[in-house]
């Protein structure tokens, strides 16, 4: 049983406060995502929790055990490193056994304890093979699979895919999410990228400039992000002045691109939905989905996402009508 | 400070850190610290005074001695700068013929012994030299090597590696698509040559040539050889302490801090303004060869293996004299092994003194080095900072006013060295520590530092993964520099003729004894010895050591 309770930590490098007053709890068995962009804090937190960092204040503890003082090796982690970090003088196995040995297990329990670990992360066979010899994925696999195979209280991942190509990313981000709910080990993981957060995550902590922007599931930031920042970085939104679309007071609301609907010619608006007149300034069909730029009447830009639609030409310089359900308008502070 | 307080992370270096200024302290700054005061005391060294500066420079001899070793030192430079960048731009970018012969061929005067280039050169064309008698036999003259002009002359033939081999590596880095940009902008080849690739390779050229510069300050074996009456300053310095009868050696004080003054700040200029201009290209591919004439090709081969053998035929010439038969100073051309057996006979203790000195130095070099380079790779901090710093300061330090350094301080009081093996063994060591801090660090820098935080968080402690993970992967490095710690220490001589004493002799010893006292055949045996001595090892990990030379520069 280990949730992972993050206590008011504060770090400062120079004149910098990479981490400031975080505090969090990531219950046992949850797979929880640092995100955030480069510089946020998020790198520096997880170095903390694994030990390469001193706190300048607060407290780690898995479930009640303090560990912020426990020497790094003593913690009983599972780490993934973004470059992978695969000892390049052994084997396979080698490096997956490495932290058996370093726990001084027997032999006959390595062996089997490897090769469940290389079947689990599809390696079974590859255990005498060399660093050099494995692609960048393989490479990848190994490194889980040292993690994996000392049966750590908490797995820490720090920006795992990043070295991957983007096809591989999508099947070993869900691979990893996969093995961690079948193990059951709490989980970090850090990440810049929002669409991979999404797709692992119970739960996501949005950081900036060291401190937690939102936490909350990938549905709930994505839809109800709480600030300016945490809408943008969650994904592409019109930030729109609450006046103009009739609310009262002053204020921006969050609006995203797919929230919108181009009305057909002719037709009425749904019951409850307002709507808004624009005039087509660019059109982008990505395939799957079409974004599109428009103009509202005083020239601010509103952007729309809708899936292909053919039987719906656009031209720049045509006339729309945009509308909207009034429930996904998100206020911000 | 509680030692509980001290995070778990920082213990293993901040015991090596403490391990390294005990050692430094003890070893280097000590000694320094002790010449300084020797400089400032007078001959009883009771009171403060200036007057030994005061003497030392009021005298036209000092000064000139001052004057002949920044001159010669400009010269050697610059004529090994000129002669090696044409040389390197050859290598790197022209078609040439026995390039690896070339390369393997050009970095050997790093490790002979310089002194021994010059003693081949006093041999061959000094007053009663072979070449001198054959060619005044004929009725030609030639003006004489001693002096000025022959130490230039050594100094070119044995220090142009320290510019070439990195010049070769900076015009290899050379990223092409910027040359190409200057040409698709309109520059010819010739103009490219000028504006672009030259300014880059600029800091690597100036870079190797204050190598050069600081060699030259520093040497005392091939002035001592070849100087005569022209006084250089690290040969003076060594005079004055060895004729020195007041309990204070204050002359020799002076010049030995004269002189770390000089390397100090060229080192420091070398820091400031060259380190951070070295244009970093991220290249993996060498530029492509440039496309010459036959008569361009023909010329430039010509150059490089005229330079590269001729910079050998003093050493090639020793080993054959070697063979003849000497009497007195006098050689006959006879084959003959008298001088081998002279040698051993007469010097078979120090050549084992030399080859225990140069493994035991290696050893503790590793020791003392690789370590300390391990902190200041890997952990930033101000301490770190202050470490490399001071573990660097044994380059701006000319062997022989160590060593003066070391007699001054552990010739009495609490710990005496002086007159046994293990004061010379600590000097070689904290000479080389440099060298292997540098080397060291350069490989660690290529090793990612998250495979020590890997096996750090599967359960090892940092002491462990130090052992298990660092030092295995670091292998090829530190054995490289065992190497070549090896061979430059078996032929130290700077240190080694303040330092030794009856029974630990080394072969260098014998040399300069010989030198001194006209034993020519014993002087030439215990060369060519020294020459086998230093390439046998070299051969023997050539792709290693080669492999790892650059980062020792």
């Amino acid at each position: 049983m280990t949730a992972i309770v993050i206590d008011r930590v504060s770090k400062t490098f120079g004149s910098v406060k990479a981490v400031d007053q975080v505090e969090l709890t990531v219950g046992d068995g949850e797979f929880f995502t640092l995100l955030g962009p480069s510089g946020c804090g998020k790198t520096t937190l997880l170095r903390m929790i694994a030990g390469f960092c001193e706190l300048d204040s607060g407290e780690i503890r898995f479930g009640d055990r303090r560990i912020d003082r426990l020497a790094a090796h003593t913690r009983d982690i599972g780490m993934v490193f973004q470059n992978y970090a695969v000892f390049p003088n052994l084997t396979v196995a080698g490096n997956v056994a490495y932290g058996l040995k370093a726990r001084s297990i027997a032999g006959a329990e390595i062996e089997r304890r490897l090769a469940e670990a290389l079947a689990l992360v599809q390696l079974a066979g590859y255990g005498a093979r060399w660093p050099h010899q494995l692609s960048g994925g393989q490479l990848q696999r190994v490194a889980i699979a040292r993690a994996l195979v000392i049966r750590p209280q908490v797995l820490l991942f720090d920006e795992p895919l990043s070295n991957l190509d983007a096809r591989l990313r999508v099947s070993m981000r869900a691979e990893i999410r996969e093995l961690q709910k079948s193990l059951g080990i709490t989980a970090i993981y850090v990440t810049h990228d929002q669409e991979e957060a999404m797709s692992v995550s119970d739960r996501i902590a949005l950081m900036s400039a060291g401190r937690l922007e939102q936490v909350g599931t990938p549905a709930e930031i994505y839809r109800h992000p709480a600030s300016r920042f945490a809408a943008e970085f969650m994904g592409t939104t019109n930030l729109l002045d609450a006046a103009l679309l009739g609310r009262g007071g002053s204020g921006t609301v969050s609006l995203r691109p797919e929230a919108l609907r181009l009305l057909p010619p002719d037709a009425a608006a749904p019951a409850g939905w307002q709507s808004l007149a624009g005039t087509v300034a660019r059109v982008e069909i990505l395939g799957p989905i079409t974004r599109v730029e428009t103009h509202l009447a005083d020239g601010t830009p509103v952007k729309l996402a809708t899936l292909d639609e053919p039987h719906l030409p656009l031209q720049p310089g045509q006339r729309v009508t945009l509308v909207f359900d009034p429930a996904r308008l998100t206020v911000l502070p | 400070m509680n030692a509980f307080l001290i995070p778990y992370r920082l213990r293993l270096p901040l015991a090596i850190a403490a391990g390294a200024f005990l050692f430094l302290g003890l070893f280097l700054l000590y000694p320094l610290f002790n010449v300084f005061s020797a400089s400032l005391l007078d001959a009883d060294g009771e009171r403060f005074t200036f007057a030994n500066y005061v003497k030392i420079l009021g005298r036209p001899f000092y000064r000139g001695a001052i004057a002949n070793t920044l001159g010669i030192g400009v010269a050697a430079t610059a004529i090994t700068t000129a002669l090696s960048v044409p040389f390197a731009f050859a290598l790197a970018r022209l078609p040439i013929p026995g390039k690896t012969a070339i390369l393997a061929l050009a970095a050997l005067p790093l490790v002979l012994p310089s002194f021994v280039s010059a003693y081949a050169i006093v041999l061959l064309l000094g007053r009663s030299g072979l070449i001198t008698q054959a060619l005044q036999s004929w009725g030609i003259g030639f003006g004489s090597i001693y002096g000025a002009g022959g130490i230039v002359l050594v100094y070119t033939l044995t220090l142009y590696p320290y510019v070439l081999l990195p010049t070769i590596a900076a015009f290899k880095a050379i990223d092409v698509s910027m040359e190409e940009a200057a040409q698709s902008l309109g520059a010819s080849p010739r103009r490219t040559v000028w504006t672009v690739t030259l300014p880059i390779v600029l800091p690597a050229i100036l870079a190797g040539a204050l190598l050069v510069f600081i060699e030259t300050l520093e040497n005392f074996g091939v002035p001592f050889v070849l100087a005569e009456d022209m006084p250089i300053f690290a040969v003076e310095a060594f005079k004055l302490f060895i004729g020195e009868t007041a309990p204070n050696p204050s002359s020799a004080g002076v010049l030995g801090v004269l002189l770390i003054l000089t390397t100090a700040l060229v080192l420091l200029v070398q820091r400031r303004y060259l380190a951070p201009r070295r244009f970093a290209t991220a290249t993996r591919t060498a530029p492509p060869l440039l496309a010459v004439g036959r008569g361009t090709r023909a010329i430039a081969t010509v150059y490089c293996w005229a330079i590269v053998l001729l910079a050998l035929v003093p050493f090639f010439a020793i080993v054959v004299l070697s063979f003849m038969e000497f009497r007195g100073p006098v050689l006959h051309p006879h084959f003959s092994l008298d001088n081998f057996a002279v040698l051993l006979d007469r010097a078979g203790r120090p050549l084992v003194n030399t080859l225990i000195f140069a493994t035991l130095t290696a050893a503790c070099v590793t020791l003392v080095g690789v370590p300390i380079g391990y902190v200041v790779t890997r952990f930033r901090s101000g301490l770190a900072t202050l470490l490399d710093v001071i573990a660097t300061l044994p380059f701006a330090v000319a062997g022989t006013v160590l060593a003066i350094g070391f007699v001054v301080s552990f010739n009495s009081g609490p710990l005496v060295l002086a007159g046994g093996p293990l004061i010379m063994i600590l000097a070689y060591t904290v000479r080389k520590v440099p060298f292997a801090v540098r080397s060291s660090s350069a490989i660690l820098h290529q090793i990612d530092a998250s495979l020590e935080e890997a096996s750090i968080s599967l359960g090892r402690s940092p002491l462990q993964t130090l052992l298990r993970v660092v030092v295995p992967l670091m292998l090829g490095g530190i054995l490289s520099g065992i190497v070549l710690t090896w061979v430059t220490v078996a032929s130290e001589l700077s240190s080694t003729v303040v330092l030794y004493s009856g029974p630990w002799r080394t072969l260098t010893v014998v040399m300069f004894q010989a030198l001194e006292g006209g034993g020519a055949g014993i002087a030439t045996a215990a060369a060519s010895t020294l020459i086998v001595v230093t390439l046998i090892p070299i051969a023997l990990l050539y792709r290693l050591v080669r492999r790892y030379e650059l980062s020792m520069l």
